[in-house]
């Protein structure tokens, strides 16, 4: 038979020096790669002479779904190296897998991801005989380095197939080491529906490519998962016609395009659903061999690190040598791998206790707060290498949807430009306009408009500036280029990065829902909502958090106007930011903190999406209720969020069903004692002597009245009663320790309110007058505050003097 | 060995594994550094197992970190195992200097207490008054016994003790010499032999190690030893563990994994301050250790066969919880509580139900 099969891992220096070898050996008719078929007729569009890594871009958007991916290729991705090697053969090279729009891609951003869940089974294992930590660590040993001791190493199965080497026809054993490899993997997975239906379909090509290649060799290099299902299916036989390449359903839009890619996406260490990690350390081994990769990267790694300051001395690097070689024997290796030096410069650089484990052991990404060392380590083998296409390279669609939507919405020129946002027109003409923005493509700059979602901005104005000659304006579509094919789509992408890049910051999170609302992307951004929900659990401070919700509490209750009202992904935010106020709102402590504004906003945000999203969108109102009140109960709390949570159970328990509520509420609360039900039942008049000790009330007032300010105004609820005559009943000094936070407390009313309250003062007293003119002193503050300092030294004065009449003042 | 160990409560790591020692040490044909009683492929195999001759698999842990324990006590430095309470630090230290040294027992337990006498040499006084100084009336304290001999000492909790005690490992690791000055000629020094070092645990909530000095610190390596990563691994070993000790209590039932898959996620949850699908809690300041999982899971069986004479559910777990996880300190148990309150209400299944209708048994 003349048809050889190549299982590889996708991003393996060892599998591109075996098909490179191969190749040339066996100089074939057909050289067949594991690729979107759809991209096969412009295959001379890869081979102009880029600068890897670079990627295949493929979208598809349909009625139901949007899709986006990418195939990446690096210098030592054995695709890329059959696809010149196959070229300089002189052998037909072809692409034979399914488009990357196909379903059988549905669940996947990246072709070429390892570290598959389907054999994670028969990888532990392996992991376990061969006693190392993951994956990543097995493939090294087994292929990338040459390890002395694979085959007596264990009593599995896969070492004694490795030792009985059945062809002897490839020079090193590698051939056989990885076709015992996937061969064990494959026995032992549960191939899904999807992987079946592109086996089919590549098989097609192999038989068709066999039968035209007469007796010249095949060469098919795929992921080493499918190999053997390949061999079976070829050998069963069956038709040997050319398949055809699929198109996209009627109504669907879809197509491939090429991208500059990067080393930072492609590391698992910090991109999402990437392949190996540290790139730049398999780029050093693909060029250099493992010494020269080691060596070099040492250097990158110390310089790096005494560049941040982080001393590393000469003892310490001797040491790392050391370990490192130490360590490269002890696992059997002829030249140090990868984790061999990771773990000799870990264990003698790094002199503390580490808060996380090291990320090459876990395979996870880093945690912010990752020791500076490791972070460093990480970051170097990481490589920060970007990827050029050559200038020939067809521009993405990107630049041709720009060009076309500027010229339709009629921006296409120098100017400014003011936008109505209430019509279709102006819309549409704010929303790609955003979108560049958001792309980062220079030239339009909006000069006003609205700033938050409750901003009542009707009007933007933007200036847009012509191209400039030195196609800043292009280059920058380019690049945006890899984020879609449409500005919209690109937009979305965009944005997604973002908020990965936001991590736990509520403020940045909550600019760039802002944005999508502004982009018009809130409505597709199914995929930002699955993140999102993650991030803002993670949220440490109820300030920002807060500031989010009210933000997107605005848009989803009331914008008609960018579209947003009532959008599920604003809705999962609020939700989600509701269930993390709760949960926060319980754990903060400091029994004498002060009132903070931000935290009360916080509260009155979660009060207004119970009140008015509690139903569409499914928040459990008695949960908070169970909430508030052990808060409100809690003397552990700060005031001002004691005074705010008994202001939401007042607010919760009279405007919802408040029976049920009840109930419920009395149930949950039942462990937390009796303190808890009796405030949480709710006198406000009771409270409020509960909570009135000088030093704090004014703070819990100040929470109170940020949330249920309409229990001062009633008449009939005696709160003012209560609170003159606490206020009366301070002596001077406690006065003033109250006052600065009352002042703050009473900030929550509007003039009118405030006004109201002076009137009902004065009527208590039996007086007659205007509130109004009660609400304003004769003088600034500060000037009868020295006033008043002045006449008690004046009377202390007289007192002493024996001048006083009566007993002293 | 001549001596009877079976009734031991808790014969030394080369006395339990002798029999699996003996079967490395013949089958072991690697190179041997010099001073080791194995080579470090077959030290490697003692701790992390190996099927093929029946060698268990004595630590669930990374094995990437055995290997660099192994190497670094090859070289020249120390070896400093740090990390929370109930890690295994020490089983492991002891597993190492048995594989390494055939003997685990050369160990100072560092204390408040610890003075140089406990780590180097102490007198008889009898002897020293009647005889005056000599090799006679000296006491050999471990780490002299380990030089001398050319093994493992084990230095626990090396951070509990006075900075000026540790320091005294400072000549020992760096010029591997012990003087003793009230001997004279020869005697008055110990030079190291090889197969001499030192392996040290810290645990990072005593005090950690950020006071030791920066000289002792350049004498370790360290590694930092992680709970287990793994739910399902830490869930088989709490499993394993508690029902042998609920055996050994009487309890004729297993316990119910269901209830302990409730109990190893609060745990890890509490412990890792993040539930598993990322949202962050705060961090107890107990330890929230698979020791002390164990130990509760023992007790809800306990309490579950003895008052009921049933496996134990949900709401013993929360009975224990208050004894374990919150111990004295009532942050802790309002901790506690919010967790039991507004974490265990979202979660489906019928235990979590459970756990969550029996919050109102934490005390307080």
């Amino acid at each position: 038979m003349a048809v050889t099969f190549l299982g590889v891992r996708h991003h393996s220096p060892a599998c591109a020096r075996l098909v490179r070898a191969e190749i040339e050996r066996l100089d074939p008719a057909f050289v067949l790669i594991e690729g979107p078929a759809d991209v096969g007729d412009r295959l001379d569009e890869l081979l102009l002479g880029h600068e890897p890594p670079i990627a295949i871009f493929s979208y598809y958007r349909d009625a139901e779904r949007v899709h986006a991916s990418w195939s990446p290729f690096c210098a030592y991705s054995p695709e890329w190296v059959a696809l010149h090697a196959g070229d300089a053969a002189g052998a037909e090279v072809m692409f034979i897998d399914l488009p990357a729009w196909h379903p059988a891609f549905a669940e996947r951003s990246n072709r070429y991801a390892d570290a598959e869940r389907r054999y994670a089974d028969a990888v532990e294992r392996l992991c376990r005989t061969f006693a190392v930590d993951n994956t990543d660590v097995l493939w090294d040993h087994l292929f990338e380095i040459d390890a002395t001791d694979l085959p007596a190493e264990g009593g599995e199965d896969l070492a004694a197939r490795l030792d009985a080497d059945p062809s002897g026809r490839r020079g090193d054993g590698l051939a056989a080491r990885l076709d015992a490899y996937f061969d064990l993997i494959r026995g032992e997975a549960e191939a899904g529906a999807d992987d079946t239906a592109r086996e089919t379909y590549m098989a097609g090509w192999i038989r068709a490519a066999e039968a035209e290649a007469g007796d010249r060799p095949v060469v098919v290099v795929t992921g080493g998962f499918h190999t053997p299902a390949l061999r079976a299916l070829v050998a069963a036989g069956g038709g040997a016609e050319w398949p055809e390449v699929p198109s996209p359903p009627d109504g669907a839009t879809g197509g491939s395009f090429l991208v500059p890619y990067s080393f930072r996406r492609l590391d698992a260490f910090t991109g999402y659903q990437s392949g190996m990690p540290s790139p730049e350390y398999y780029q050093r081994l693909w060029e250099g061999g493992p010494d020269a990769a080691a060596a070099a990267l040492t250097e990158t790694v110390v310089t790096r690190l005494r560049k941040r300051r982080q001393p590393v001395s000469t003892a310490d690097l001797i040491a790392a040598r050391t370990l490192t070689e130490g360590l490269t024997r002890l696992r059997g290796h002829r030249a140090p791998a990868r984790t061999d030096l990771l773990d000799g410069l870990v264990a003698a650089l790094v002199t503390d206790d580490l808060d996380q484990r090291l990320p090459w052991t876990s395979r996870g990404p880093l945690a912010p707060g990752a020791h500076p060392a490791v972070a460093e380590m990480v970051a170097a083998l990481s490589g920060d290498r970007v990827g050029r296409l050559h200038p020939d390279t067809p521009a993405p669609p990107l630049v041709h949807d720009a060009a076309a939507e500027l010229e339709r919405l009629g921006l296409d020129r120098a100017g400014t430009f003011t936008l109505k946002l209430t019509t279709e027109r102006g819309l549409a003409r704010s929303r790609a306009l955003h979108r560049l923005r958001v792309l980062g493509v220079p030239g339009f700059v909006r000069e006003s408009g609205p700033e938050t979602g409750a901003d009542p901005v009707l009007e933007e104005r933007w200036h847009v500036t012509a191209p400039d000659a030195g196609g800043r304006r292009t280059s920058a579509l380019i690049e945006a280029g890899a984020h879609g094919p449409t500005l919209a789509d690109a937009a979305v992408s965009a944005l997604e990065e973002r908020l990965t890049g936001a991590g736990g910051d509520m403020a940045r999170l909550a600019e760039v829902l802002f944005d999508a609302a502004l982009c018009g992307c809130a409505g597709q951004a199914d995929r930002i909502a699955a993140s999102i929900s993650t991030r803002i659990g993670g949220a440490p401070d109820l300030g920002p958090l807060g500031l989010a919700l009210d933000t997107v509490l605005g848009l989803w209750r009331h914008d008609r106007v960018l579209g947003t009202a009532r959008s599920p992904l604003f809705g999962r935010v609020v939700q989600e930011c509701v269930t993390r106020v709760l949960w926060l709102a319980e754990g903060v402590r400091g029994a004498t903190a002060p009132a903070d504004p931000d935290r009360l906003r916080a509260m009155a945000a979660t009060r207004d999406a119970l009140l008015h999203a509690a139903g569409p969108l499914g928040l459990d109102r008695d949960a908070a209720l169970g909430v508030a009140r052990r808060v409100a109960a809690d003397p552990e709390a700060p005031p001002d969020l004691r005074g705010a949570a008994f202001g939401l159970t007042r607010t919760l328990a009279t405007t919802g069903n408040t029976a049920t509520a009840g109930t419920t509420a009395t149930g949950s609360t039942a462990g937390t004692g009796s303190t808890a039900a009796s405030t949480g039942t709710g006198d406000p008049v009771r409270a409020l002597r509960g909570a009135a000790a000088p030093a704090t009330f004014g703070d819990w007032l100040a929470g109170l009245f940020a949330l249920a300010r309409q229990e001062v105004l009633d008449a009939d609820t005696g709160v003012l009663a209560v609170l003159d005559e606490l206020v009366g009943d301070l002596d001077e000094a406690d006065f003033l320790v109250a006052l600065p936070a009352l002042r703050q407390a009473f900030e929550y009313f509007p003039p009118r309110e405030r006004e109201a309250i002076a009137q009902a003062l004065l009527e208590r007293r039996g007086l007659r007058g205007s509130g109004r003119s009660l609400l304003r002193t004769p003088a600034a503050p500060m000037v009868i505050a020295e006033a008043r300092a002045l006449e008690d030294r004046v009377d202390r004065a007289l007192t002493a003097a024996g001048l006083t009449q009566g007993e002293p003042a | 060995m001549a001596e009877d160990t079976t009734d031991y409560q808790r014969p030394p790591a080369e006395v339990r594994f002798a029999a699996e020692l003996e079967r490395l040490r013949e089958d072991d044909t690697g190179p041997r550094p010099p001073g080791w009683a194995l080579s470090l492929t077959a030290a490697r195999r003692f701790i992390v197992g190996d099927d093929a001759i029946g060698v268990t698999r004595k630590f669930v842990g990374d094995a990437s970190l055995i290997d660099r324990a192994l190497v670094t006590l090859a070289t020249s430095r120390g070896l400093m195992l740090v990390g929370e309470p109930g890690t295994a630090k020490s089983l492991l230290s002891e597993l190492i200097a048995a594989a390494v040294s055939g003997t685990s027992t050369l160990t100072i337990q560092g204390g408040a207490a610890t003075t140089e006498d406990q780590i180097k040499y102490s007198w008889n006084y009898a002897l020293l008054v009647s005889e005056g100084p000599s090799t006679r009336s000296l006491v050999p304290a471990p780490l002299l016994d380990g030089m001398a001999q050319g093994r493992i000492v084990r230095f626990e909790e090396i951070t509990r003790c006075p900075l000026e005690v540790q320091d005294s490992l400072l000549s020992p690791l760096s010029d591997r010499v012990l003087a003793i000055p009230e001997l004279t000629g020869p005697e008055s020094m110990v030079f190291a032999r090889d197969g001499f070092n030192v392996i040290a645990t810290a645990n990072t909530r005593d005090r950690g190690v950020n006071e030791m000095s920066a000289a002792l610190k350049r004498r370790f390596n360290f590694e930092t030893v992680f709970p287990i990563a793994d739910f399902g691994t830490e869930l088989d070993l709490v499993e394993a563990e508690a029902a042998r000790l609920l055996e050994r209590s009487g309890v004729a039932v297993a316990p119910r994994r269901d209830v302990l898959e409730v109990l190893v996620t609060t745990f890890r949850e509490l412990r890792n301050a993040a539930t598993e699908d990322g949202r962050t809690l705060d961090r107890l300041s107990a330890v929230m250790s698979t020791a002390e999982a164990v130990s509760v899971a023992h007790a809800v069986g306990v309490r579950g066969w003895f008052l009921r004479g049933e496996a134990g559910g949900a709401a013993d777990i929360v009975e224990c919880l208050a004894g374990t996880a919150a111990k004295d300190s009532p942050d802790d148990l309002s901790r506690l509580r919010r967790y039991l309150e507004q974490q265990a209400s979202r979660r489906d299944g019928e235990q979590w139900k459970a756990l969550h209708a029996a919050r109102h048994l934490l005390p307080g």
